[in-house]
């Protein structure tokens, strides 16, 4: 029994077959989804995703957006994705560095907030190349 | 032989000033200046060159425009066709119920900024206004969100008490979903709803186009009905994970699904808008070369029934000269 995967954002499709197994950060901590999993509906996290394929992971930086599962079928909408192959590590770390320089330069709530975004996005990133 | 020319030119003449009615609706009041010039009754040469000169410049402006709308249509399509993929899990999950009896709804009319697309603006606002009718009465109310000059324009005119919120020039950058993003936002703040309505034009084909409802609605609602059963029942079987309440959950997947669905609809509505412009300018420049065609065939007998009467004027001249003689 394999889990049929599909990673969706709104210019494209990022991912569309089957797994093995998935793990998932949720805004409470990570989900490991196997097959015939019970079906939830959860908001995703701006985290990474890792799919295993016949014992290898795969690392896939997310964006933020929502997961439904069911039926051993799993769909994740977000605002973006990249899988880790496509993560150029110069330009990752470079844009960590800005991130970091740009919280520390916010002022007021609303750029901090943003700011904060940003940086986890630049740090997810980064942690999709490093794992594996 | 002179005679000869003159009887079958005389068959010809004939038709020539039968044209004269219809195009003397058409030409200027300099028509009539030049038949006193000529002393005879038809219009000039100049005055149907001119005509000739104007329809093609239009014919090569409506050909070019296609040919736009035609490139432009085939950027927008594949992203129209990728963005759908997007709203059809929500679809699944929550289900699109357009019957739905609510309260407070909002109609979200999309529409184009520039004309000469055809009919798919009016028949968007035909929609919207049936939907408002549909869902006046006692306790309900309906208000108007407008995207788009075309809609604007027509709706201002009648309905200017219920619109909202009225949004133009969408189209003047790439869209993006980061725009449509902040646009949803927008209404979500400044309106309030029970239910969404988002019209739009669906883009099937090249030349068919369908106005389309998509219903969203607000998390309240969906709570409520979920508890009823039927579509929004199935809901309920899923454990609702991530957050501190379910309200919070079903709060932000509403505002997410609204965000999907607006920028699903407005690249369709793009995409729509290309394929009937494609088509009326089609359709222009097919009408322009049969006008084209027309005046080609008056000019000739335009040309032809001057020299006739050139030759007349000299043929009599020189009869009457030898007559005298």
């Amino acid at each position: 029994m394999t889990l049929n995967l599909c990673v969706l954002t709104q210019n494209r499709i990022v991912w569309d077959s089957e797994v093995k197994e998935i793990i998932l950060s949720t805004n409470s901590g990570q989900i490991g989804v196997l097959p015939n999993h019970a079906p939830i509906a959860t908001a995703v996290d701006i985290d990474i995703l890792k799919i295993r394929l016949n014992n290898q992971w795969l690392t896939m930086a997310l964006m933020g957006g929502f997961a439904r599962i069911g039926n051993n079928e799993i769909t994740i909408l977000v605002n973006d994705a990249e899988k880790n192959s496509d993560i150029d590590p110069q330009e990752a770390e470079q844009t960590l560095e800005i991130a970091e320089a740009n919280l520390r330069k916010a002022e007021g709530k609303r750029q901090t907030i943003e700011a904060n975004l940003a940086l986890r996005r630049a740090r997810t990133r980064v942690e999709a190349l490093n794992t594996i | 032989m002179a005679m000869a020319v003159f009887r079958r030119e005389g068959r010809r003449l004939l038709p020539s000033i039968a044209a004269r009615p219809i195009a003397a609706i058409r030409s200027p009041l300099s028509s009539d200046q030049e038949e006193g010039l000529l002393g005879v009754r038809s219009i000039s040469t100049q005055v149907v060159r001119n005509r000739m000169k104007s329809v093609k410049n239009i014919q090569k402006i409506t050909k070019a425009m296609k040919m736009v709308a035609a490139s432009k249509l085939r950027a927008v399509q594949g992203r129209a066709e990728n963005s759908r993929g997007l709203w059809q899990p929500f679809t699944a999950l929550l289900g699109d119920n357009p019957s739905i009896d609510v309260k407070k709804s909002v109609v979200v009319t999309l529409s184009s900024d520039k004309g000469l697309c055809g009919g798919i603006n009016s028949t968007v606002v035909k929609v919207s206004r049936a939907l408002y009718k549909l869902n006046s009465g006692p306790e309900k109310e309906v208000q108007f969100v407008i995207v788009g000059e075309k809609a604007k324009a027509i709706m201002f005119r009648d309905s200017k008490n219920d619109i909202v919120l009225s949004v133009t020039e969408l189209n003047k950058n790439p869209l993006n979903y980061a725009q449509v993003s902040v646009l949803a936002d927008d209404i979500l703040k400044n309106v309030e709803f029970d239910a969404l309505r988002i019209v739009y034009n669906k883009f099937h084909s090249v030349v068919a186009f369908l106005p389309t409802v998509s219903t969203v609605l607000s998390p309240e609602i969906i709570e409520k009905e979920s508890e009823v059963g039927g579509k929004l029942g199935e809901l309920d079987s899923y454990e609702i994970e991530g957050g501190e309440t379910k309200g919070e959950i079903l709060q932000n997947l509403a505002e997410f699904q609204f965000s999907c669905v607006m920028f699903n609809a407005v690249l369709e509505n793009a995409c729509s808008e290309m394929g009937a412009r494609m088509s009326a300018m089609d359709s222009s420049s097919r009408n322009a070369g049969e006008m084209l065609d027309r005046l080609t065939l008056t000019y000739n007998r335009t040309r032809q029934a001057s020299i006739t009467t050139e030759l007349i004027e000299i043929i009599s001249g020189a009869s009457a000269l030898e007559a005298a003689k």
